[in-house]
C-alpha cells in the first residue's frame, strides 16, 4: 500500500478515536452507562479492528493510539489529561501486541468462534491494561504518590468492570470483520485524500473548539 | 501453527470471560451495596475511633474547596478531623481513605490540609486529581 495513504489512514482513524474519547466520552460520563467499557469496546477496539481489516498493516493501530492520545492532549480538561492520553496510547500498544501473531489477511478469524474470541481478548485486554496504566500514572503525577496497595485492592473491580467491554468486543469484532472484502487501495485518490483529510481536520477542530469553550466556562 | 491458534485463542477468551464473571461475583459478594450507604445513620472510623456524621459535623472545622476540575465541595476539614483523634505528629503519617466499595486512596498530610469530607460521605481534595475523590467513605486509617 501507498505510504501516504497509510499515514492518512492512521491519522483518520486515530482522529476518530481521539474525537470519540474526548467529545463522546465526556458526555457519556454524565450518564449511568459503563462509559469506560463502551469507549474501549466500541470506539477503541471497534476502530482499531476496522483499520486492521481495511489496511492489513501491523503497527497502524499503535500509530492510531499515538494520534488519538495526542488529540486528547489538545483537550486539557480533567485533572490528568496526560494520564488519559498515555492510557489511550497504551490501549493502541496492547491491541497491537494481541493481534501481532495473526496473519495480515486474518484468515485465522474466518470462523465465528475465532472472531468472537479475538474480540473478547482485545477488548478485555485493552480495557484492563489501559485502566491499570491510568491507576498507576495518575497518582504518580500527583503529590500523594502511587501506593501499590491502593491498586491491588481495586484489581477485582477493574477485572469486573472489563466484562461489558469484553462482551461488546465479542460482538463488534465479528461485525467489523465483515469489511474484509473492502479494498481500501482501490478507492480513488481524488476521493480518498480529500475525504480523509477533511474528516481528520474536522475531528481536531471540533476537539480544540470544545476545549476552548470549556476552558472559557471554567 | 494455525491449529495452535484455533485452540489457544478461544481458551484465552474463555479465561478472560471467566475472570470477568468471577471478579463480578466476588465484587458483588464482598462489597456492601453503595446504594444502601446512608450518611444519616452512618458512622465513619477515623484512626480507629468511630464517629457519626453528625458528630463529625458538629465538632470539626468546616472548609470549602474547589477541585482542579472546577467542582466546589463543602465539608469538614480532613486535617482537623484527624487532629480530633489526638494523633501525634500528623506530618509523620500518611492517611488511607477507604470507601464502602473497597476503593481506597492513600494521601499525605499536606493533601489532608487541602481536603474535605462532605455530608454525603465524599472525600475530595483541592490539590489532587479526580481519581483521589473517594465516595462512600467508611474509614480513614493512619498509616
Amino acid at each position: 500500500m501507498n505510504k501516504t495513504k497509510l499515514i492518512l489512514g492512521v491519522i483518520l482513524f486515530g482522529s476518530l478515536w481521539g474525537f470519540s474519547e474526548t467529545i463522546l466520552g465526556t458526555y457519556l460520563h454524565n450518564t449511568s452507562l459503563p462509559t469506560g467499557s463502551i469507549m474501549t469496546g466500541v470506539f477503541a477496539v471497534g476502530l482499531m479492528t476496522i483499520s486492521r481489516v481495511l489496511y492489513k498493516q501491523r503497527g497502524m493501530q499503535f500509530g492510531m493510539g499515538l494520534v488519538a492520545g495526542a488529540l486528547r492532549l489538545f483537550n486539557p480538561c480533567g485533572t490528568c489529561f496526560i494520564c488519559s492520553a498515555i492510557a489511550i496510547m497504551a490501549e493502541g500498544l496492547i491491541f497491537e501486541l494481541i493481534w501481532y501473531k495473526l496473519s495480515l489477511d486474518l484468515t485465522e478469524l474466518k470462523k465465528t468462534t475465532m472472531s468472537v474470541s479475538m474480540g473478547i481478548i482485545a477488548a478485555y485486554g485493552c480495557f484492563v491494561g489501559g485502566y491499570i496504566v491510568t491507576q498507576i500514572l495518575t497518582p504518580l503525577s500527583q503529590s500523594a504518590g502511587f501506593h501499590i496497595e491502593n491498586l491491588i485492592v481495586f484489581i477485582p473491580q477493574i477485572l469486573a468492570r472489563g466484562l461489558p467491554a469484553a462482551l461488546i468486543g465479542g460482538i463488534l469484532v465479528p461485525v467489523a470483520l465483515m469489511l474484509k472484502k473492502v479494498d481500501i487501495a482501490s478507492v480513488k485518490d481524488k476521493v480518498y485524500y480529500p475525504l480523509t483529510a477533511t474528516v481528520s481536520a474536522a475531528c481536531w477542530i471540533i476537539v480544540i473548539l470544545n476545549a476552548i469553550f470549556i476552558l472559557k466556562v471554567i | 501453527m494455525l491449529m495452535g491458534k484455533e485452540k489457544i485463542i478461544p481458551i484465552i477468551a474463555i479465561i478472560f470471560l471467566l475472570t470477568g464473571i468471577s471478579s463480578s461475583i466476588y465484587v458483588y459478594a464482598t462489597t456492601p451495596s453503595v446504594s444502601s450507604y446512608n450518611t444519616g445513620d452512618k458512622s465513619i472510623t477515623v484512626n480507629n475511633q468511630q464517629f457519626t456524621i453528625e458528630q463529625i459535623f458538629s465538632d470539626a472545622q468546616l472548609r470549602d474547596i474547589v477541585t482542579p476540575d472546577g467542582i466546589n465541595f463543602s465539608g469538614v476539614a480532613l486535617d482537623d478531623l484527624i487532629m480530633k483523634t489526638k494523633i501525634d505528629c500528623p506530618l509523620c503519617h500518611e492517611y488511607k481513605i477507604v470507601a464502602a466499595d473497597s476503593y481506597e486512596k492513600t494521601v499525605t498530610w499536606e493533601n489532608m490540609q487541602n481536603g474535605v469530607l462532605t455530608e454525603d460521605g465524599t472525600a475530595a481534595f483541592s490539590d489532587l486529581a479526580k481519581a483521589f475523590r473517594v465516595k462512600y467513605v467508611i474509614k480513614i486509617e493512619v498509616v
